[in-house]
């Protein structure tokens, strides 16, 4: 029996999200010439600021292994000698070290951070990622908590735990109103809130079309899409503009069958990428006709998502709901930043819900296998994952795992030990190679 | 109709030659390091020479092992779990799970009713439990494989090395010998500690069935380990008379289906 063959086409819109991506790196070098302030961490109320940028060390630690495994080692190799240990997340000591080394990737000046704003997260390593920069160049810091509990869903519980982030973050703001002079444009924060649920609502039919056979998009395009509005602070207006080209086209490729993989025959899930230098092993599978259709990670932009009543896949929260909810004031923009639940919203956030809420994941997209890295360093990252492959198993999804240090740090990654694996892992499923 | 199969190991080469389903002649060698090309070559010329045939008469040939892809000769290549399958239903076609402890790699291979496979489980990157561990300690001890079992074997004492690290478990069997403990105690707690390793693969997923279990791979030629893994595990592995030659006999199966 021939195979399928479905017509394949590069996506029109990346060049525009190349363009962007590049005028953000320009806008966090030029921050000390323009005398904006520039913060570690990752907060979409920054924009509230007339002269305050963010960074994170996502993407950019994770940009560097992939750009230049010299490089990233040698920030690396600075950070162990002041002593941090190879458990620390990659991207983070990729940052750090440059930081220490005093230069970027391409030479120039390593952008100084001014303060250091909350990044709260359930993975230990995000919390600390502000650390570092506030030892090294004695800034301020400000922190939040990451509320957890364990148990059945609880509504008020909830509600306290964002009302706790909300008055939190009020009173960061407020802080530094009165110590760098600069007042907060409640109305500049408001829109862009605005703007950022409609990026949620373009980005839920973007990770929605992923059901689709043949998928539309790659892991890579998903990956590459999700950090413009995701993880690095681009201008409100032209992020909503860029996720509603990339929603149309989208959209179009469904509706003719345009596949990221021509021959796509199998579609597998993964927890993580590999380390970012080793992306040839999207290629690589794509020898068997298996394509990766996502993590819950690269659909972080769109969710999160639940199985509806009638068996269907989508948000939690409706498309187009938006203006049921008006928001008025700084607070209500907060809330509605913050979101409506604080367990579950994120995959990332429950141990308890994790190994579920991925099986739920697989299913929606049909996934009939799952790769499920185990790294050494990042510890959050890695918790719960061999208890996810187990569930997934028990729902008849293939699991493969493998080692490695952390998609910022190529140390440990055995290249050929893990091609050999996808051979074995493709090969005991019946499927060959169908091009070599 | 005539087919060989060849597993190019870390450690060794073996070559099976089948006609109509029963082996005419097998072959092994070492593996030859950087000049495994020339041992393929050699041990593949032997086995024939054995078998009383040329190459022409053989109708395929598929390669499997580590080194697969260094055999020029062959018409196609498998992945080892796919000649673990073949080899442990052949022989023993109620076989449910396969064990193949080779010198690089512990695999677990579980097979459904009809013989397909539905899960295959790899050891991770450690030294710890892999064939290549043995003859580690077993040098490090001046014994061969087969002496070190043999000794292990008369050993009813029951001093542990660490079952965690290769290293560590070398550190611990010297630092043994240097408090007076016997030699054959030693060489016991070595096996016990690689049974603990091999065993934490069986139970990574989905558990091997107490009788239906096939034991293949070097390693399954050592009894004082078998001894150690049966009473870890609780298994009573069915292991063929030369379980080292498993994945070249699963290779040439292939070749004849």
């Amino acid at each position: 029996m021939g195979i399928q063959r479905w017509e394949i086409r590069p996506l029109e819109v990346w060049a525009k999200a190349k363009e962007m991506r590049a005028k953000w790196q320009q806008s966090i070098d030029d921050a000390e010439k323009e005398h904006v302030l520039l913060a570690q961490g990752n907060c979409n109320w920054a924009v509230g600021f007339p002269a305050l940028r963010v960074i994170e060390d996502n993407p950019v630690g994770a940009m560097m292994g992939y750009r230049s495994s010299q490089f990233s080692r040698e920030c690396r190799a600075a950070g162990e000698i002041l002593g941090w240990g190879r458990e620390i997340c990659g991207y983070q000591l990729n940052c750090w070290g440059a930081m220490y080394l005093g230069y970027q990737m391409d030479g120039s000046k390593f952008p100084m951070r001014d303060m250091v704003v909350p990044f709260p997260d359930p993975c230990d390593q995000h919390t600390k990622r502000g650390q570092a920069p506030m030892d090294y160049s004695n800034i301020p810091r400000w922190q939040g908590d990451s509320p957890l509990y364990t148990g059945p869903h609880d509504p008020e519980r909830d509600a306290t735990m964002i009302e706790n982030k909300v008055g939190t973050t009020l009173d960061i703001i407020a802080d530094i109103e009165r110590i760098y002079g600069q007042i907060f444009d409640d109305e500049k924060f408001i829109e862009s809130i605005n703007l950022a649920h409609r990026v949620r609502e373009y980005a839920a039919e973007v990770c929605l079309s992923m059901q689709h056979i043949p998928a539309p998009l790659s892991q890579k395009d998903l990956y590459s899409f999700y950090t413009l509005g995701g993880l690095t602070k681009t201008d409100p207006e032209e992020t909503v503009e860029l996720w509603r080209m990339l929603r149309d086209e989208v959209k179009w490729r469904v509706d003719n069958n345009i596949a990221a993989v021509g021959t796509e025959r199998y579609r597998w899930i993964e927890a993580h990428p590999p380390p970012w230098y080793f992306l040839r092993y999207y290629r690589y599978m794509e020898k068997y006709g298996a394509i990766c259709i996502g993590s819950q990670y690269s659909h972080m932009m769109g969710g999160p998502f639940e199985f509806k009543e009638d068996g269907s896949w989508g948000p939690r929260v409706p498309l187009n709901s938006w203006g049921e909810r008006p928001i008025k004031t700084r607070e209500d923009a907060l809330r509605a930043m913050f979101g409506d639940d604080a367990r579950g919203h994120n995959f990332k956030v429950d141990e308890v819900i994790r190994p579920y809420a991925i099986c739920e994941f697989a299913k929606a997209y049909k996934a009939d296998g799952a790769i499920m890295p185990l790294w050494r360093g990042g510890v959050g990252c890695t918790v719960t994952r061999k208890e996810q492959g187990l569930r997934l198993s028990e729902i008849g999804v293939r699991v493969l795992h493998y080692e490695g240090s952390q998609p910022g740090d190529r140390t440990d990654q055995d290249e050929t030990r893990l091609l050999d694996m996808l051979d074995v892992w493709m090969e005991s499923q019946g499927l060959r190679k169908l091009e070599d | 109709m005539i087919t060989a199969g060849i597993d190019v190991g870390i450690e060794n080469i073996k070559v099976v030659v089948l006609r109509d389903g029963t082996v005419i002649a097998s072959g092994t060698a070492r593996s030859g390091g950087a000049g495994r090309g020339k041992a393929i070559e050699q041990t593949w010329t032997d086995t024939l020479k054995a078998a009383g045939i040329s190459a022409t008469d053989i109708t395929k040939v598929v390669a499997t092992g580590q080194g697969k892809g260094d055999v020029p000769f062959a018409n196609d290549s498998i992945t080892e779990p796919l000649a673990d399958a073949r080899v442990a239903l052949f022989l023993y076609p109620a076989a449910r799970s396969v064990v193949d402890v080779g010198a690089d790699q512990i695999r677990v291979v579980s097979l459904d009713e009809h013989g397909a496979i539905t899960e295959v489980v790899l050891n991770q990157k450690c030294a710890a439990g892999i064939g290549t561990f043995l003859r580690t300690v077993a040098r490090r001890l001046g014994y061969t494989l087969d002496e070190m079992s043999r000794i292990g074997g008369s050993s009813d004492n029951r001093v542990v090395v660490n079952d965690a690290c290769c290293v560590f478990a070398e550190l611990d069997a010297i630092n043994l010998l240097h408090d007076g403990v016997a030699w054959q105690d030693i060489a016991r707690a070595i096996h016990r500690a690689m049974a603990v390793r091999i065993n934490s693969v069986l139970s990574d997923k989905v558990r091997p069935a107490k009788d239906t279990t096939v034991l293949i791979g070097g390693v399954a030629r050592n009894p004082t380990l078998i001894a150690a893994l049966e009473e870890r595990s609780g298994i009573n592995f069915m292991i063929p008379d030369q379980p080292e030659f498993a994945g070249a006999l699963g290779a040439a199966l292939d070749a004849a289906a």
